[in-house]
């Protein structure tokens, strides 16, 4: 049995894998992360909203003992990772860690968000340490100049997928 | 024994459904060379420290890192050990299975086998062979076999 404790370095395997068959490949493991996530969460965001986001993020810091802050602003929920569990379990790993790690959090989260009428801007802030910002607007406008301010923004579809044109 | 991965806090056990549907999409995109070859990745490059272990003739790691983490998550098992060097672990309670099965989630043919490669690829190039035999779904039992040895 592969701990769920451990999950975290099975799941960079297999993106190391996939990467290594070409970024298309993990792109299309994403996407079906994304939609095994949509399923779940979707109709939860949707309905509930930034409040929902909230409820769900609670959860995940709880499980996942994350240190990060949650916020509900009126047009935005803001989730400020101080320290990922997730990117510091798969750089204290014998195997090494993906080098676009990070982008996965923003893959799946694009897909629910989509299906749930919400626009995320996710700032990675550092592929090498272990914190990240996230903002879900209900106002696509606001989420573009949101973007605008990022250090990194995630847009792993957009950059490192096929290029338009 | 001191084990190179050691968690504590609160658990997460919905990975265990990531895991399953992870198995079931890499083998039906990629067959059955992939799941395998990831599995051997993560027995021998994650799991590097318990692997060397094995090599340098020493189980102990990997024993307690099978202790360590079905205590964790609420699994059952006895343990012997024989006179012909091996150790037995018998899982009456894998907690992953039983976390899928309780949620409902369709669980892949292939879940299990998570635990037969795993164990087979830290057992490669070592005096040990690490053997796994299903007893019925949700239980298991798992050996370490010094090479050479009959087991039964």
């Amino acid at each position: 049995m592969i701990p769920s404790d451990h999950f975290v370095r099975f799941y960079n395997e297999v993106f190391k894998y996939l990467d290594s068959l070409g970024r298309e490949h993990l792109l299309d493991y994403w996407r079906e992360v994304g939609r095994h996530q949509a399923g779940l969460l979707a109709e939860d965001f949707r309905k509930g909203g930034f409040k929902a986001a909230y409820e769900y993020w609670s959860l995940i810091a709880h499980e996942e003992n994350c240190d990060m802050d949650l916020r509900l602003e009126e047009d935005y929920f803001e989730l400020k990772m101080n320290k990922c569990p997730s990117l510091s379990k798969a750089m204290d790993n014998d195997a090494g860690a993906c080098e676009i790690y990070c982008d996965h959090c923003m893959a799946w989260i694009q897909i629910v968000m989509e299906k749930a009428g919400l626009h995320p801007a996710y700032d990675i802030e550092s592929r090498v340490e272990p914190h990240c910002n996230l903002r879900i607007y209900k106002d696509p406008e606001k989420a573009r100049a949101r973007e605008k301010e990022l250090r990194i923004p995630a847009r792993p579809y957009e950059e490192f997928g096929p290029k338009k044109g | 024994m001191a084990l190179r991965y050691k968690d504590t806090g609160n658990l997460h056990p919905d990975f265990h459904r990531l895991v399953n549907s992870t198995i079931k999409w890499v083998r039906e995109h990629y067959g059955e060379e992939a799941v395998v070859e990831i599995f051997r990745r993560v027995a021998q490059d994650v799991y590097r420290s318990i692997h060397e272990d094995l090599k340098a003739g020493d189980p102990s790691q990997l024993i307690e890192h099978w202790r360590y983490y079905l205590d964790r998550e609420g699994g059952e098992y006895t343990t012997e050990e024989r006179p012909d060097g091996s150790y037995w672990m018998t899982v009456t309670r894998c907690p992953a299975y039983w976390f899928l099965h309780e949620k409902g989630v369709e669980i892949d043919a292939d879940f299990r086998r998570q635990t037969i490669l795993l164990n087979r690829f830290l057992g490669e190039g070592t005096p040990f062979e690490i053997v796994t035999e299903p007893i019925t779904p949700g239980s298991y039992r798992q050996g370490i076999v010094p090479r050479g040895e009959a087991h039964s």
